[in-house]
């Protein structure tokens, strides 16, 4: 009889096993969520609009990655170091191809993938202010991505003839497109259309803050596009709209500030770099610190991996403000170097010039937020289109509020009276100049040489302090040439026919 | 009512034994025929019936039989015997051992088969082969013990694992590792060194489709099946075994490091200044090149250099270290009831400076037979581990790599006793000290079964098993270390994974010979698995010292998370075993899988298997001459699959990520519902010989199998903003032959000499690819995936030396000019060039004379190429900020040098040549893996049983083992390796600077009582 019981229970074991039900293969994940529920209510939204940004932090090719250098790299003005880890260096000596090439086309195309989901699922939001601002920002985030891809990949504007295509601005989630190249002047107006939109339904900086997109920052690159293409006038009302009547740059004592993150003064859009999110790529891209061992003072410091062109670093002025903030000149394995500290971190750099030990610690080294647009940048924006069109007064009055604010002691000084007397080209170079100085190492300098149409040509000096040291690997390429284009990565020209290479790439 | 029951069986047993009381007891002693010595533990029964007992320590039984009784004396390794009992009151008998080792039983699939009944191709590893070494884990000691098992365990890392790939690899980008199965359930891979080999009583490898077809979606890379030791109905017997050993690290083959004159010497031709001493020349107000001071200036400060420096890096970063386990055992059993009982104390120091892995264990295995026809059981294990390990990276934070990156005329400590961080910037051991990393690991292993025979055919078996892991993984960048200070901040991180697998199975079993000839065994059964891994992980910064190592000191708390993750898997299953009177043996398998991890529309999937045998030694009509002792042919096809990806890949998901630390919501990944298996389909063919009296045995066997739907990312464009979701694309095939032979070349009482081969032989191919695929995947961009070569086949410009007249590198151009100019699109893909092992196995030799035991055993592997990147490091002059081979100043100086290297210094200028000084990836530095080594000599003595006896023990055995103690080889440096470090993507491709592989020597003792 047990035996019986037994074996009953045991059998039925068996076909309990077989009745398993077919519902427990059905597990889902517990940190996702299914596409279909991402865009229901507001707080979805809020949660896809900081995804967005979220991206333009998470690219390694974008603003908390290696956007602060690429373009200094690419450009005139850096030298790279011989003892640092050579990192870059298929873009300081024109060698990348197109199966290594920059990563700003996949990781662009991630960022606006997610503006495109917020645009296509919109109308789920009732209309008002909130639906507005989220519609603004994901139109002006994604003009700003597709114009930054276009600058690395593409010629620019006014370089441009009817036959020369751009990437594709592409406004959908659809998994299985396969977009062709664009003509670069239709491109442009894509850029300025989506821009001139989100103006009109974007927040106002002081909604939004300057760590998300707002009216004032959408106006600034409205001025930054318009300048690239030639479009004087626009690029005037444009930056006077971000500019406001009396343009906050900040001052000479405030300045520092900007690059340890300890005023908001003059940023008028920055990706936010948290403590926790901990990226110090924007550091490291520059030098690592260890300190001197013990009875050498001389020994280890700043392994930089780049240095300033000498050429660059002599241009800078004693009572330059940028020049204290933007490099520090110290030893590296005994040997000084002007290294550059515009990204140490929000403690600032480990050690000065005269070996005294920062005994701030309490942030991380090289974490700092992504610079995206400064006001500093509208107003050079503003001063070349005046010059461009003719205002050569408004110019140079611009030239000089910019100088006010970032040279001790300017009004009367020899540098003042030799501003005021500038006109024609000296007054254009120096305008150029000033954009050099003012937006070193902040992602604008190689993409300039392309929009003037000038050669990128390296000072013929050592990466030492004192331009000693091993001279350029490569003195830069002429104008026009075919490197200014980076090409398209090599995957995407094999999987899809309809995006072509740019001439002379392979 | 378990009183009613108690006494229910009391009367029980009371009955029985009147039944018996009634006859005849007879008595004897056991021996064997070899030794003449008494043998325990035989079971001697009554025919016919299921009385009986088993023979004493001494071999001596008594036992009560009916009138006209025969009796039944069994023994596991040995002939068993009838013997009528014919009114003797004392019966002596004489067994002789079995030298048919084929007459055992074997664990397959679910269930215990004879083995000569097996008609699949599967390889049985003795517990003989785990003990003595010097090695954590189980799996590295199966090298050399299975044809077509490939174990590459190289890294010596104390608790590391092995690869193992079964006939060859079988899949891109899921996993090729084979299903690992102990007392019937599927473990973790971070518990395979948490199992003490000395609890394992045997290993079967299962190969071909009708072996592996019964694990359906989990089968295809093959699937080892680990059973831990039992009891025997014997006295208790106790096993104590205490091994010493000393390892160090396998010294690099063909190449040398510079010693510090040689370094300085090529520094100063090279023209190089190196920080050391441009300090010193700083220091003496010298002017800071070596050339504008005398000579004798020169000389002072490189020997000044040389006497301060460390001179051989290796003393510091490596060290010999001590492994010592003890291990004890206590097995026995009654007629109802046994058991294995064992626990062991393992601590290995890591040859690596500072670490180092130690396990504690425990295990008790006991089958009770309740009622004659129910029997049920556990084994269950459990273990304790701590781990500390250095860092692995392929940059001087890792010891072997600042083995070769730091310079000889450096020093290891500063003056003031810290750490000298050197010209690389950092001091690796100064990080071990100061940046620890432990990972403590807590392994079960349960297995809980009951078990009923119906009646005498049907048996209904249901076992719940389960898997549970913990791992604590600490990992501590402590105040005031030099990391912390690059860095800007101290952290410390701790990580606890929980893994939990349980696997619920039932089956039933029906066994039966009907009218003698025909032999019928057949299987049905279900199986549900679920698997849970909980993450938890929580990082704090800013601690006040280095004292306080838990998160509650730490000022501000940077991270915590949990995680989980999930899968399950449902199965149904069945085998049917028939045998036409041991001449035709018939195997059909089948198999229904449903999983968690795929697609909506393919969740569930078949897999069957058919196979064959033909006894030919047993066929009537065939009269085989004697010296054939044993010939068996045997033929399989069937399909088996691989799930082993990452869970929930078939869903479109969103994700969370932080956006100025609040929530962002991010897509994750796009949607395959058509996610389906790998399916693999094989084909087998072999023979089971056995000449001489069995003499000579072995097996010859030719497989062929076809791993088809490979799970792979299928692109889009990346305009979409993915770059791909995961499909099934493309298929690999394997093709081989394994061949095993084994001599007893002398047989006697005394001596005893056995010889061993085994080879092994797999061709890889990429038989049809995802038509995408330029780029490929792989870490650095030297291998392709192309339709018609081995997976991961190497892509390289072609170099063709260096030119004698001007010293510079010479490259192959795509349409075969030569050019100065390395250009990495002329990479060319090298044809059946890829790091698969094409050809490996062992040969060896056993020799027992009287009390002495001898064996030496050599593993053999090649037809692999390496790219050897230390080589390429260690010979480039863009190196030499770091120590290079002595090799390395063989270099172009002058017109007309035919010479490896290329020139240093350009002579046009007379500086260094930054053109040369270079690291492309080119022929130059892919070499052949092809090496022997002697894995293993081992020389024993037991001390005879006629003196050990007179203290009650039964047998003592001490030993001395050499492991890897030789190695042959061409390659530059040590081509056994699995995983190079933390940047290696498909094992064996690329030399990096992984944990040194090491030899050793044990020495040991065996008691048993």
């Amino acid at each position: 009889m047990k035996k019986l019981l037994y074996t009953t229970a045991l059998s039925a074991l068996l076909i309990a096993g077989a009745g398993c039900s077919k519902s427990k293969l059905n597990l889902l994940p517990f940190n996702q969520l299914a596409t279909s529920a991402a865009f229901a209510n507001q707080a979805d939204f809020t949660y896809a609009v900081n995804g967005m940004y979220q991206g333009l932090r998470a690219s390694g090719s974008y603003f908390d990655g290696t956007w602060n250098i690429i373009a200094d790299v690419l450009g005139d003005n850096l030298i790279i170091n011989p003892t640092g880890r050579q990192s870059l260096k298929s873009y300081y000596i024109y060698t990348y191809t197109s199966s290594a090439t920059y990563g700003l086309f996949s990781g662009g195309y991630t960022i606006t993938r997610r503006a495109n989901a917020i645009l296509e699922n919109i109308g789920n939001l009732p209309a008002g202010t909130f639906k507005n601002d989220v519609q603004g920002q994901a139109l002006a985030l994604r003009a700003m991505t597709y114009f930054d891809m276009a600058r690395v990949y593409s010629k620019t504007y006014l370089n441009a003839s009817d036959a020369d295509f751009t990437l594709p601005y592409v406004t959908t989630t659809a998994a299985t497109n396969l977009p062709a190249s664009e003509p670069l002047k239709g491109f442009y107006d894509k850029v300025i259309a989506d821009l001139v939109a989100a103006e009109a339904l974007i927040n106002p900086l002081a909604t939004n803050k300057d760590i998300y997109l707002n009216k004032e920052a959408v106006a600034g690159l409205l001025s930054r596009v318009y300048l690239y293409k030639g479009d004087y006038a626009n690029c005037i009302a444009q930056a006077n709209i971000a500019l406001g009547a009396t343009p906050n740059l900040p001052s000479v004592t405030t300045f520092p500030s900007i690059w340890t993150d300890a005023t908001e003064s003059g940023v008028l859009f920055k990706v936010k770099n948290t403590t926790i999110d901990n990226l110090n790529n924007l550091g490291v891209n520059y030098y690592q610190y260890t300190p001197p061992p013990a009875g050498n003072p001389t020994g280890n410091g700043y392994k930089s991996e780049y240095l300033p062109d000498f050429g660059l670093y002599s241009s800078y002025d004693a009572t330059d403000v940028r020049k204290s903030s933007y490099f520090l000149t110290f030893y590296y394995n005994g040997a000084l170097e002007n290294h550059i500290i515009k990204y140490a971190g929000r403690s600032g750099p480990p050690i000065s010039a005269t070996g005294v030990v920062n005994t701030n610690t309490t942030n991380p080294a090289g974490v700092v937020d992504g610079k995206a647009l400064r006001t500093a940048e509208v107003l050079l924006n503003r001063m070349e289109a005046e010059y461009r069109s003719g205002a050569t007064g408004p110019a140079l009055a611009d030239l000089v509020l910019l100088k006010t604010n970032r040279y001790t002691g300017y009004a009367g000084s020899a540098i003042a009276t030799a501003d005021a007397a500038l006109s024609g080209a000296g007054l254009l170079n120096e305008i150029l100049l000033q954009r050099r100085l003012e937006l070193a190492f902040e992602g604008d300098r190689f993409f300039d040489l392309k929009r003037l149409n000038l050669p990128v040509a390296r000072t013929n000096k050592g990466e030492k302090a004192d331009g000693s040291g091993t001279l350029p690997l490569s003195l830069g390429i002429p104008a026009g040439d075919y490197r200014f284009q980076l090409p398209y990565p090599q995957s995407e020209i094999l999987f899809n026919p309809n995006i072509k290479q740019n001439p002379g790439a392979y | 009512m378990k009183k009613l029951l108690l006494v229910s069986l009391c009367f029980l047993v009371l009955c029985v034994t009147q039944v018996f009381a009634q006859n005849r007891t007879v008595t004897g002693t056991v021996t064997a025929k070899d030794d003449g010595l008494p043998i325990p533990g035989v079971t001697v029964k009554i025919k016919g019936t299921g009385v009986g007992t088993p023979t004493d320590v001494n071999g001596k039984y008594s036992i009560s039989v009916p009138a006209g009784a025969t009796l039944q004396f069994s023994f596991i390794s040995f002939l068993s015997q009838d013997i009528p009992v014919n009114g003797r009151n004392v019966i002596d008998v004489v067994l002789a051992p079995n030298t048919k080792e084929l007459n055992e039983v074997v664990v397959v699939g679910y269930q215990t088969i004879q083995r000569k009944d097996a008609v699949g191709s599967l390889s049985v590893v003795d517990a003989k082969k785990f003990e003595e070494k010097p090695i954590v884990s189980f799996l590295q000691d199966l090298q050399g013990t299975a044809p077509g098992v490939q174990v590459t365990g190289s890294s010596g890392r104390p608790g590391n694992n092995a690869v193992i790939r079964i006939r060859g690899t079988g899949s891109i980008t899921a996993s090729s590792d084979p299903l690992i199965v102990v007392d019937g359930i599927q473990v973790a891979t971070v518990a395979y060194a948490e199992l003490n080999p000395d609890d394992i009583d045997n290993v079967t490898i299962l190969k071909d489709a009708s072996a592996v077809a019964i694990y359906g979606s989990r089968g295809s890379n093959g699937v080892i099946l680990v059973t831990t030791k039992s009891g025997k109905a014997n006295a208790p017997s106790l096993h104590y075994s205490f091994r010493y050993g000393k390892t160090q690290r396998q010294d690099f083959k063909n190449v040398t490091l510079m010693s510090s004159a040689q370094k300085l010497q090529y520094e100063y031709d090279a023209k190089y200044l190196d920080p050391t001493l441009d300090t010193m020349l700083i220091n003496r107000g010298l002017p800071e090149d070596l050339s504008a001071i005398t000579d004798a200036q020169r000389q002072t400060l490189w020997n000044l250099a040389i006497s301060r420096g460390a001179g051989d890096w290796s003393k510091y970063l490596f060290q010999n270290a001590t492994t010592r386990t003890h291990s004890i055992s206590l097995s026995g059993g009654a007629d109802k009831i046994s058991y294995f009982l064992s626990g062991d104390i393992n601590d290995n120091a890591g040859v690596e400076r500072y670490s180092g892995f130690n396990r504690k264990g425990g295990r008790l295995n006991v089958t009770y037979q309740a009622l004659p026809w129910f029997k049920m059981g556990t084994n269950i294990g459990v273990t304790t581990s701590h781990d500390n390990r250095v860092r692995e990276a392929y940059n001087s934070q890792n010891s072997y790599a600042a083995l070769f990156f730091f310079n000889p005329y450096e020093q290891p400590y500063n003056n003031d006793g810290t750490f000298n961080t050197t010209a690389q910037g950092f001091s690796p051991l100064e990080g071990a000290v100061n940046n620890p990393v432990s990972y403590d690991i807590v392994s079960d292993f349960g297995t809980f079964f009951a078990e009923a025979n119906f009646f005498k055919h049907l048996t209904i078996k249901s076992q719940y098993a389960i898997n549970y892991n913990t791992q604590n993984y600490q990992s501590y960048l402590q105040p005031g270390s030099n990391l912390a200070i690059i860095l800007g901040y101290n952290q410390k991180q701790d990580q606890i994974q929980q893994n939990f697998f349980y696997s619920f199975t039932n089956t039933a079993n029906w066994n039966q010979t009907v009218g003698g000839h025909h032999t019928f065994n057949a299987l049905l059964g279900t199986e549900y698995d679920k698997g849970n891994l909980y993450t938890l992980s929580a990082t704090g910064r800013g601690f006040p010292s280095k004292d306080f190592t838990t998160l509650e000191n730490a000022a501000t708390p940077t991270q915590a998370s949990t995680s989980i993750t999930q899968f399950s898997l449902i199965s149904y299953f069945g085998a049917l075993n028939y045998d036409y009177d041991k001449r035709y043996f018939i195997n059909i398998t089948g198999r229904r899988d449903g999983s968690s991890r795929f697609g909506a529309n393919v969740q569930f999937a078949n897999f069957g298997a058919i196979g064959a045998a033909w006894d030919l030694k047993n066929e009537k009509f065939l009269s085989l001459p004697n010296w054939i002792s044993d010939l068996k042919l045997r033929g399989s096809f069937g399909t088996s699959g691989n799930n082993n990806i990452t869970d929930y890949q078939a869903l479109a998901t969103y994700q969370t990520s932080k956006y100025n630390d609040q929530t962002a919501i991010i897509p994750s990944k796009l949607a395959n519902p058509n996610l389906t298996w790998e399916t693999s389909h094989s084909q087998d063919g072999g023979i089971t010989y056995g000449f001489l009296d069995s003499r000579i045995t072995g097996e010859l066997d030719y497989y062929n199998r076809v791993n088809s739907n490979l799970l792979y990312p299928v692109n889009v464009s990346a305009t979409t903003g993915f770059a791909s979701y995961t499909g099934n694309v493309g298929a690999v095939r394997n093709r081989g032959v394994e061949f095993s032979i084994n001599g007893s070349v002398v047989r006697t009482k005394d001596l005893k000499w056995d010889l061993n081969f085994m080879y092994s032989h797999n061709d890889n191919v990429v038989t049809q690819l995802y038509s995408n695929n330029a780029v490929g995947i792989n870490a650095s961009g030297i291998q392709r995936l192309v339709q018609g070569e081995p997976i991961n086949v190497y892509y390289l410009v072609k170099e063709q030396g260096v030119n004698p007249a001007d010293g510079k590198e010479v490259y192959y151009n795509l349409d075969g000019s030569t050019t100065e100019t390395y250009v990495g699109s002329q990479a060319a893909i090298l044809h059946n060039k890829s790091a698969n092992v094409k050809h490996f196995g062992s040969f060896g030799t056993t020799l027992n004379y009287k009390g002495l035991d001898f064996s030496a055993s050599f593993y053999y592997s090649g037809g692999n190429w390496i790219y050897n990147q230390i080589w390429m490091d260690e010979t480039s002059s863009s190196s030499v900020n770091g120590n290079l081979f002595t090799e390395a100043a063989n270099y172009w100086k002058k017109p007309g040098d035919v010479v490896p290297y290329p020139r240093v210094l350009d002579p046009a200028t007379g500086k260094p040549d930054g053109t040369q000084a270079t690291e492309n990836y080119t022929t130059k530095y892919l070499e052949k893996g092809d090496y022997v080594e002697l894995r293993d000599v081992t020389l024993g003595y037991t001390i005879p049983t006629r003196i050990t006896k007179k203290y009650h023990v039964q047998s003592i055995r001490v030993f001395a083992q050499g492991t890897n103690l030789l190695m042959w080889t061409k390659y530059h440096g040590n081509p056994e390796f699995a995983e190079a470090g933390e940047t290696a993507s498909f094992a064996g491709s690329l030399a990096l600077y992984g944990y040194p592989p090491i030899k050793g020597y044990t020495f040991g003792v065996d008691v048993r009582f």
